[in-house]
């Protein structure tokens, strides 16, 4: 068991099956559980064929530098993505996710369709189930593959299977809360899990693209930590100027506001 | 045209990102091809840390210039 793959892909996976857990619950409100359920389960199986079967073949055909490196890019790609909305996020740039809003926009889309609920299997429902919980678990498949068969030896498993059992543990998770509670995930910490998980796609990223190139780092593996320090501060000082630079910009917009006012009462008074 | 979109916003959805992690891997492999750059090559890891630094801080610069 490789735990910092098992945790990455955990994280990553909980941020995305709570956003695919808000639609599957609209479903199962507004339509019924058997169909939101039905398309859940469906979604997770294709899942889990796209992981078992393009996850071991691309570690048996590509060797394992320039898999490497092919990996390395997307990580630092997808890491760079994620960091940067959660960046702006803490920043106060963009609005926090909520988990509200899309159950509120999607529960209004099913009733505007003249859905209601019935007992039996409603295609429409198992579809928008299937659909939500695909798109939004691929990306988690795809962190599962490359983040678990790059942090392997020869044969690529290992690390799949731990990046596969964290993310399993996570939808377990998810969707037990899910069950329990009945209502969005509004509680998880969607922004923070997303900064954590950009923190590690980034350094493990940069680790194993320069790896690709035949780089050996300094310390070896233990260099990993070293680039999550880097990029943790990194990250600060930007979240830190960007919160300046909007209080910043706040300030000389009133101050313009108040000097309009001043010129405009001088051009009034006689 | 519609696949390549959905497999750019799929994977990044950010034209800075993008172009700056290709300008950095041409670089790197530019390096660690040609003999003449072969002192460089030491520096593989710090220059791609650099890079990533670079590239968050130029789309995060536009997000904010964007704001204004």
């Amino acid at each position: 068991m490789q735990w910092a793959i098992a945790t990455a892909a955990f994280l990553a996976s909980a941020v995305e099956f709570v956003e695919a857990f808000t639609i599957v619950l609209v479903v199962g409100i507004t339509i019924n559980w058997r169909s939101s359920l039905l398309g859940a389960f469906a979604a997770a199986v294709t899942l889990a064929i796209i992981i078992a079967t393009l996850g071991v073949a691309l570690v048996k055909w590509i060797p394992i530098n320039d898999f490497r490196l092919i990996v390395g890019i997307i990580l630092i790609l997808f890491g760079l993505k994620w960091l940067k909305k959660a960046i702006l996020r803490y920043s106060g740039l963009k609005a926090l996710h909520d988990e509200e809003a899309i159950f509120e926009e999607t529960m209004a889309e099913i009733r505007a369709r003249g859905e209601t609920i019935v007992p039996r299997f409603q295609p429409f429902g198992v579809a928008l189930s299937y659909k939500s919980v695909l798109l939004e678990g691929l990306e988690v498949a795809f962190i599962v593959i490359t983040f678990g068969s790059s942090a392997t030896n020869s044969t690529g498993i290992n690390g799949i299977t731990s990046a596969a059992i964290g993310a399993t543990i996570a939808g377990i998770l998810v969707i037990g809360a899910g069950v329990i509670i009945k209502a969005p995930l509004t509680k998880v910490p969607e922004n923070t899990l997303k900064f954590i998980v950009g923190i590690m796609l980034t350094s493990f990223g940069t680790f194993w693209a320069a790896e690709g190139f035949g780089f050996e780092w300094p310390l070896s593996d233990a260099f990993i930590p070293i680039l999550v320090v880097i990029y943790l501060l990194v990250s600060y000082g930007l979240v830190t100027w960007l919160k300046w630079n909007k209080q910043h910009q706040l300030a000389m917009a009133n101050t313009s506001s108040v000097s309009t006012t001043a010129t405009e009462q001088e051009e009034v008074r006689p | 045209m519609k696949v390549i979109k959905a497999i750019y916003d799929f994977l990044v959805g950010d034209m800075i990102i993008l172009v700056g992690v290709i300008i950095a891997l041409l670089v790197l492999a530019l390096i660690n091809t040609v003999s003449a750059l072969a002192p460089l090559r030491g520096a593989t890891g710090s220059l791609l840390v650099v890079v990533v630094i670079a590239v968050l801080t130029a789309t995060l610069y536009r997000e904010a210039k964007g704001q204004r």
